[in-house]
């Protein structure tokens, strides 16, 4: 007891409090700027260590040393009467009440204020847009590995959207690795030489993260939706399985199981796709359009882990993806962390291109596909063209005036006036090579397809011959206008939207270019595109309907 | 670094983390304008973009429908898209889609709905179209023939289509029973086909009206000239004629019970395993949710990463819960391949017991804290969004701290309650009810050690016996 009460009347118990809480303020400080700039990782060691070593020397100086009004003396030499000792812990009570009102605001500030991070020199600040119209606050960075980082900052809420582009999707498959690129979105998920499987998942969900992924014939895409005090741990996760996805053979197997009952599901047990599988593998001959997403069964069965390998190397390297961050973000901040995480990966050889080109078709094709089915489906496809080619726009505002709601053309021919079909639709797949402009049909039971095939191309025949009015046209301007506002009234939408025109049209800024080149399409246009697309040659019908009593279809 | 970081200096990561997650959402300021007649406004001004998100509720919904007549409440809804005032079908949808909006109604358990987005510059015309749909409604007769007509066949459509749509149809209908929970709401192939042009009038008559009207909207106009305008137009309208049915608390399953759908040839079963669950009014709602998030909300839930990503059984399994104002379902929702059927349910079964017996250590809650935190914000984003809660909200007689409370209840949420939370509301294993939908061939003997069987085909046109 002796002991404690001159530890405290020499007032080393109150130097121990306030070296604490300045090591908090410190360790605080350094954390900030780490989050915000591209520090070397030694320099957080070396703060914990200086401050550790520090601690022992401070109170050895406490406890030996004591201030007079003399100056600085030894503490054994200090005559205890003239001792002004507890002066001395008034002040030190003082200096730790400051240090805590100032890490509390300090805290605080740090969520109220904008970063720190004209602390540190040398984080990139990025591009901005060249053009006007684009949102000054968007700015974009490519790493020495040829991965490009675009940022565009929304403090409505506090969180952030993260979208990983990887190009490459079926488009990029062949005979006995159909789905692989599918298979890989799976694998993504499923352990690290630092992770083990199912880590990723659990790191970012106890850290208030979501995600998902989707992979379609041209591109594979990473999502993370995730409240702003994870950006670091998401970096370091993503980073992580970019570099060193690990294909653990459990897990591997596991996962077929996984993705044939999402094949069951989505394609044996669903008409509708098992009827849309069989028309792009009779639409296209030679381009690899042709093989469903999901994969044929038997390759989900037999490829190998070297196809795993190869295929990871070449394709998820930095060179050919490309990162979209929305929300609750600097560019300065993201920079610093892209600097930090994604800039070690080494650049690869760029991918194999694609250069097989569909031929063009040289007369219609038909397809009958039996399935057990009360309503036959009727699926009509023609070759169209690619996402950055001038006539998509004005063709996708076609499909709008043809089959987009209620009002279009074709529901209202053939749903309301006819009842030949009980509904219908149309898709455009805008990609890197020409898709097909696809229309889909539900018909009543026992209808008869040929009836409302014939119906429906005499109205495609119709828009060829005197293509479209001036009110169809600003209607379908006005669909794809409010369709862009509403993508941009979200960060997901912001992320996904600008991700999309910098991956499909070589330039995320385009999207801003939206509004005015909708204002620049004409009718003419219109009819040009649906002259070039609607010819039969160009066409393959599939009907898919159940047998007969014989068996016969 | 992390390491020494997450050791020794917890503490700062905690104070850090902590005061970003407790503040949760808070409902931005409104305006509440209350009629005479108990027509309901609430207004909300967010000029981030310009549009206008609506959400009109009438409180009603399939509750109100006879069971010989069920799908009528909706088949209401879906007429009020079929032309009102002036324009007939055609025309209405013209207008919608001419100035690029959204627009669509169709209802609930407990309420119908119509939605909406358009362009700020629409504005005046969104009233007009919402004024016509509610106070001039169509309801022209072979509009009305042509749409119920089509429904039936969209049903049988369904059955052909992915099965996920319907498991929970089937799984409600069958747990429910006669209980208007029960109540499909689209109605069945059967139901629909009694329902007449009379039956459609009477209804708007009886169960549509100015008492039953909240009208919310959020975006880029001016709340004072909007409240002005929703005032003229319905401050003279009726009320409905007819009473809400009162709906009683519906009895929880005892012991177990099994429907077996037949769907020859299907290489996949869909099953659906429940019981009675809790009402939206139910007062721990930040510890059932935790729980829920946990057990089968999420992709790291123990249902997902047991039944998916470590036995391979499936691609998708999830823990529903169904919150009306009375209690309503808990469910166990997921597919396996035909053959290992038994085996999914099983291994479902066992770890509704794991729940039960085990719950969740202190770690995987704060996870499920900070994964509900985490994923509030984005749900509150848009003006639609914001429109929708303030809607339901007011339907449902709830007020904001409903949405404000939740993250400071979220994360003071103890373990103990939690534990006590999973033992009122997850039923035990032998009291279930459970819905398979498959080749019933292949599965009738299997599936009988759950219980006492009953089956029905796929082309039924109900969706109980």
């Amino acid at each position: 007891m002796a002991l404690f009460a001159e530890l405290r009347r020499r007032n080393v118990l109150k130097v121990a409090l306030l070296y604490a809480v300045a090591c908090w303020l410190t360790i605080w400080f350094v954390d900030v700027v780490q989050a915000e700039v591209s520090v070397p990782a030694w320099t957080n060691f070396f703060t914990y260590f200086v401050l550790a070593a520090g601690y022992p020397v401070a109170l050895w100086f406490a406890w030996t040393y004591e201030i007079t009004p003399g100056g600085l003396k030894k503490a054994s030499d200090v005559d205890q009467t003239q001792s002004i000792v507890y002066k001395t812990g008034q002040k030190l009570n003082s200096a730790v009440a400051v240090l805590l009102v100032l890490g509390v605001l300090a805290v605080f500030g740090q969520r109220l204020l904008p970063k720190f991070e004209f602390l540190v020199p040398g984080t990139p600040e990025g591009d901005a847009p060249a053009s006007a119209h684009v949102p000054a606050d968007i700015r974009s960075l490519t790493l020495d590995n040829g991965l490009k980082i675009i940022v565009w900052p929304d403090h409505d809420i506090p969180n952030v959207v993260m979208y990983n582009f990887v190009r490459a999707g079926g488009r990029n498959e062949y005979p006995g690795i159909t789905g692989l690129s599918h298979f890989f979105e799976h694998m993504m998920f499923l352990g690290t030489s630092n992770l083990e499987p199912g880590e990723f998942d659990r790191t970012m969900e106890a850290a208030g993260g979501r995600n998902n992924a989707y992979t379609s014939s041209d591109v594979t895409v990473y999502m993370d939706w995730f409240p702003v005090s994870a950006l670091e741990t998401i970096f370091e996760i993503e980073a992580d399985r970019f570099q060193n996805l690990e294909t653990y053979a459990d897990a591997v197997q596991s996962e077929r199981e996984v993705v044939y009952s999402e094949r069951r599901s989505s394609v044996d047990n669903d008409n509708f796709s098992k009827l849309a599988e069989q028309m792009k593998a009779t639409a296209f001959v030679a381009h690899p359009y042709q093989f469903p997403v999901i994969g044929w069964p038997s390759d989900i069965e037999s490829w190998t882990e070297d196809d795993l390998r190869s295929y990871y190397e070449t394709y998820y390297a930095p060179n050919n993806r490309t990162i979209v961050i929305a929300g609750d973000v600097t560019p300065k901040r993201i920079f610093g962390l892209a600097e930090k995480y994604f800039a070690p990966m080494p650049a690869q050889e760029p991918p194999p291109t694609v250069d097989t080109v569909e031929p063009p078709q040289a007369g219609e094709r038909r397809i009958v596909v039996g399935a057990s089915a009360q309503t036959p489906l009727l699926h009509i496809a023609f070759h169209a063209s690619r996402a950055k080619d001038p006539q998509s726009l004005p063709f996708s505002l076609l499909l709008d005036i043809l089959a987009d709601g209620d009002s279009s053309r074709l529901h209202q021919l053939l749903v309301e006036q006819e009842g030949t079909a009980l509904s219908v639709g149309a898709w455009f797949d805008e990609g890197f090579d020409p898709g097909l402009a696809y229309f889909y049909l539900t018909l009543p039971p026992g209808a008869d397809p040929e009836k409302v095939e014939s119906q429906l191309l005499d109205a495609l025949a119709h828009v060829v011959a005197e293509g479209v009015s001036e009110a169809e046209l600003e209607k379908a301007r006005n669909i794809v206008l409010a369709d862009y506002w509403r993508a941009l009234s979200t960060i997901n939408g912001k992320a996904s939207a600008i991700g999309e025109f910098e991956v499909f049209h070589g330039n995320y800024e385009a999207l801003f270019d939206l509004p005015s080149r909708l204002d620049a399409v004409t009718v003419a246009d219109l009819q040009a595109a649906a002259a070039a697309v609607f010819d039969t040659d160009n066409m393959t019908v599939g009907v898919l309907r159940a047998p007969d009593e014989e068996g016969a279809l | 670094m992390m390491s020494l970081r997450n050791g020794a200096f917890a503490c700062i990561a905690c104070l850090g983390g902590a005061l970003a997650n407790a503040q949760g959402v808070t409902l931005p300021e409104y305006h509440y304008v209350e009629l005479d007649n108990g027509a309901v406004f609430i207004l909300h001004e967010k000029r981030d973009v310009p549009l206008i998100g609506v959400q009109a509720l009438i409180s009603g919904g399939a509750v109100t429908d006879p069971e010989s007549r069920a799908g009528l409440s909706n088949l209401f809804a879906s007429m009020l898209e079929k032309g009102a005032g002036e324009r007939n079908a055609a025309s209405f949808a013209e207008t919608v889609a001419g100035v690029g909006g959204s627009l669509s109604a169709s209802a609930g358990l407990e309420t119908i709905s119509i939605s909406a987005e358009f362009l700020a510059r629409d504005a005046e015309l969104v009233v007009e179209l919402l004024v016509d749909m509610l106070r001039a409604p169509a309801l022209d007769r072979d509009e009305f023939r042509k749409l119920r007509d089509r429904q039936i066949d969209l049903l049988g459509a369904a059955k052909d289509g992915d099965l996920r749509r319907l498991t929970s149809i089937y799984g409600n209908a069958y747990l429910f029973g006669d209980h208007p929970y029960g109540t499909p709401i689209g109605g069945n192939e059967a139901s629909l086909a009694a329902i007449s042009h009379r039956d459609l009038l009477t209804f708007y008559d009886a169960f549509v009206g100015a008492d039953r009207l909240i009208i919310s909207l959020a975006g880029d106009f001016d709340a004072a000239e909007m409240i002005n305008t929703l005032t003229e137009a319905f401050v003279d309208w009726r009320p409905a004629t007819e009473a809400l049915p009162d709906v009683e608390a519906p009895a929880p399953q005892v012991g177990r019970r099994v429907l077996l759908v037949d769907k020859p040839g299907a290489t996949q079963s869909y099953f659906w395993i429940g019981n009675v669950g809790v009402s939206v009014h139910y007062p721990q709602r930040a510890e059932l949710n935790i729980a829920n998030t946990l057990f089968g909300g999420r992709f790291t839930s123990m249902l997902v990463d047991e039944m998916r990503t470590k036995a391979g059984l499936t691609y998708g399994v999830r823990s529903s819960l169904l919150r009306p104002s009375q209690p309503g379902s808990f469910a166990i929702v997921s597919y396996t391949k035909t053959d290992t059927t038994v085996v999914a349910i099983d291994l479902a079964i066992e770890l509704l017991a794991r729940l039960r017996n085990d719950g969740f250590d202190d770690e995987l809650i704060t996870s499920g804290k900070n994964y509900i935190l985490g994923q509030f914000p984005p749900r509150l984003e848009t003006a639609e969004q914001l429109a929708n809660q303030f809607a339901a909200l007011q339907a449902a007689g709830l007020d904001e701290s409903f949405i404000n409370d939740y993250g400071a209840a979220v994360a003071g949420a103890a373990g103990e309650d939690i534990r006590a939370v999973i033992a009122e509301v997850y039923p035990q294993v032998d009291n279930l009810v459970f819905v398979i939908i498959g080749d019933a061939e292949q599965l009738r003997d299997a599936v009988a050690k759950y219980g006492p069987v009953t089956e029905m085909p796929i082309t039924d046109p109900r969706f109980r016996p």
